[in-house]
């Protein structure tokens, strides 16, 4: 139980704030030093390569690890002296599934219940309205294992929210689903929002899931390399995004800089995409500027193109975003 | 309370796999009877030890906690599979925390433990006469003895990373534990380092338990061998129990792995 100081000091603080937070494997900087702040009721996205330190800093602010430095509070707790008042606002749910193929989905259900020190009528509460909430109900019974990946997920995610946690930390949530399950388990989350104001931060590579974010933060090497809301990375990138593709691609891309504003330049396979400023029609008189082009056309930016010119690449800080 | 939950949500857990996993109980009670059976009827033949009536007799005792030891250590150290399939983490990321987390692991294991053992020691009347008291006896020190094998699994899968290690372990741990504890054959004819290694191993002292409850001759007084077996409980529990949490973990290392 909280007493009244400690609800006081709840109340005010963010789901997450994190100065400096890093940790080390041995001579490895897994996290380099991470500056989060995920408000209350938010919904943050942290991106990056595979390696970029995405589920270091999970584990960190779950309380799995502890920080080589910096520190991390979770609704004002400190997540390494204070772990157990940590883990009692959280919901986790991790890359790979964490249910038991030898239990029904619902033994699984009131096992998390029973970690999350639910018992009795409290569990059973709890359990039929995350089977309920996930149209989980006709398989309650079935054996976790005969469930296909899309349904383990459903069982995983109403697992990790049976509790009511303040905070879910998800790494990667929706990896290996197929569209359908994808979209059925971002409703999931988004009904946790709306109804219980749950905070949520999570990790992915399908960054088109990142654009419904309030916040999104990419890491790579460990490290921030870029944090804004999706629209402002996007617009640090470019207003546009020009694709060339050809031998003359390269020529065609120096011309362009001397006629517009060259926010990105990110090298393809074969061309290049870069971002620009200026409106679409004007943008689009650019076609005749060089010859050698097979392909030339105009898009918006999206958080992939954020990605390659942020994560994968060295870049200056741009204006209008933090870095 | 919290606690309580966690202890009762594992121990549920585990007791439901182990029932569903049959060929593994089937295969934990097959081990002691192959002894009694193959071997035993071939010793039987050959040889009486000192102060028992047969080699049969002799041999029941370490039979039955044999059954507890692999059921009780299998048991804990199955936490390795958790770990490789993510549930441990689950189970760390409890408000409980790991000593909860481990109790639960360790009492689960203590049930199916001494519940293989008790159907090894519930066929000894067909074999040799016993009462019911030494029975009632036997049972209890049955339960200490599945105790502290769940407590050494724990310890044992605590530094383990893989499943693929599992046979390794049974080989390097459970067999010398097993081979080691004079329950096939008197420590006294040992030469000197085994006689050490035997004294120094914890099995040693239920099954010399086993064999006072069943009123055989035993080498340890009782006290002697119930703190040895205390002892063993604590030190293996919160050794695990230091080799689990992973901050802890961290501490003692001086760095740590992903838990």
């Amino acid at each position: 139980m909280t007493n009244i100081e400690d609800r006081d000091i709840e109340n005010k603080e963010p789901a997450i704030q994190a100065d400096g937070l890093g940790r080390d494997y041995g001579e490895v900087r897994a996290l380099e030093g991470l500056d989060l702040h995920v408000p209350r009721g938010s919904l943050v996205g942290l991106l990056g390569p595979n390696g970029a330190g995405k589920t270091t800093a999970m584990l960190l602010l779950a309380t799995l690890l502890r920080p080589s430095r910096g520190v991390a509070r979770v609704f004002g707790h400190d997540c390494a002296s204070e772990p157990t008042a940590v883990r009692r606002r959280l919901g986790l749910a991790f890359h790979e599934a964490s249910i038991d193929g030898l239990l029904t989905v619902e033994e699984n259900l009131y096992f998390a219940a029973r970690l999350a020190g639910l018992g009795g009528a409290t569990a059973n509460q709890a359990v039929r309205d995350a089977l309920a909430r996930t149209g989980l109900e006709g398989r309650a019974k079935q054996p976790a294992r005969q469930l296909s990946a899309g349904w383990r997920r459903l069982a995983d995610i109403a697992r990790a929210t049976l509790h009511s946690p303040d905070l879910l930390i998800l790494d990667e949530p929706t990896v290996g689903l197929d569209p359908e399950h994808r979209e059925q388990t971002w409703q999931l989350l988004e009904t946790e929002r709306r109804t219980r104001h749950t905070s949520i931060l999570f990790s992915t590579h399908y960054l088109a899931e990142a654009e419904s974010c309030d916040h999104v933060v990419l890491l790579a090497n460990g490290r921030v390399v870029s944090t804004g809301t999706p629209a402002a990375l996007k617009a640090s990138v470019g207003a546009e995004m020009v694709e060339v593709e050809g031998a003359g691609a390269s020529r065609f891309v120096s011309a362009l800089s001397d006629r517009v504003t060259v926010r990105t330049q990110i090298q393809t396979t074969r061309g290049f995409r870069v971002g620009v400023e200026g409106s679409r029609d004007e943008l689009a008189g650019l076609a005749s500027v060089g010859s050698g082009v097979d392909r030339f056309s105009i898009r918006p930016v999206t958080l992939d193109d954020v990605y390659f010119a942020r994560a994968l690449t060295p870049v200056s800080p741009v204006p209008g975003t933090s870095t | 309370m919290d606690a309580l939950h966690t202890i009762h949500g594992i121990v549920a857990r585990d007791l439901r796999r182990a029932g569903r996993q049959k060929s593994r109980l089937v295969g934990g009670l097959a081990r002691p009877f192959m002894w009694l059976i193959l071997v035993g009827t071939g010793y039987n033949s050959i040889t009486t030890v000192e102060g028992s009536v047969s080699y049969y007799a002799f041999v029941y005792p370490g039979l039955v906690v044999m059954a507890a030891l692999f059921g009780a250590m299998l048991t804990a150290i199955s936490t390795v599979y958790d770990r490789e399939f993510g549930m441990l983490r689950l189970m760390l990321s409890s408000p409980s925390g790991v000593y909860a987390v481990l109790t639960g692991r360790a009492v689960s294991a203590t049930l199916v433990g001494a519940l293989q053992g008790a159907v090894v020691l519930l066929t000894l009347p067909i074999f040799l006469p016993v009462t019911l008291a030494q029975m009632l006896a036997a049972l209890g020190v049955l339960m200490v003895g599945a105790a502290v094998s769940g407590t050494m699994g724990l310890l044992v899968a605590a530094p383990l990373r893989s499943v693929e290690n599992f046979a390794g372990v049974i080989n390097v741990v459970l067999f010398p534990l097993f081979f080691l504890s004079g329950a096939l054959y008197p420590t006294a004819g040992m030469p000197l380092w085994a006689r050490v290694a035997s004294q120094l191993n914890p099995v040693t002292y239920a099954v010399d338990m086993m064999r006072g409850a069943l009123g055989q001759p035993v080498e340890f007084c009782v006290w002697r061998s119930l703190g040895a077996l205390g002892m063993a409980l604590v030190v293996t529990f919160v050794g695990s129990a230091l080799l689990f949490d992973p901050e802890r973990r961290f501490v003692l290392k001086g760095r740590g792995g992903k838990p």
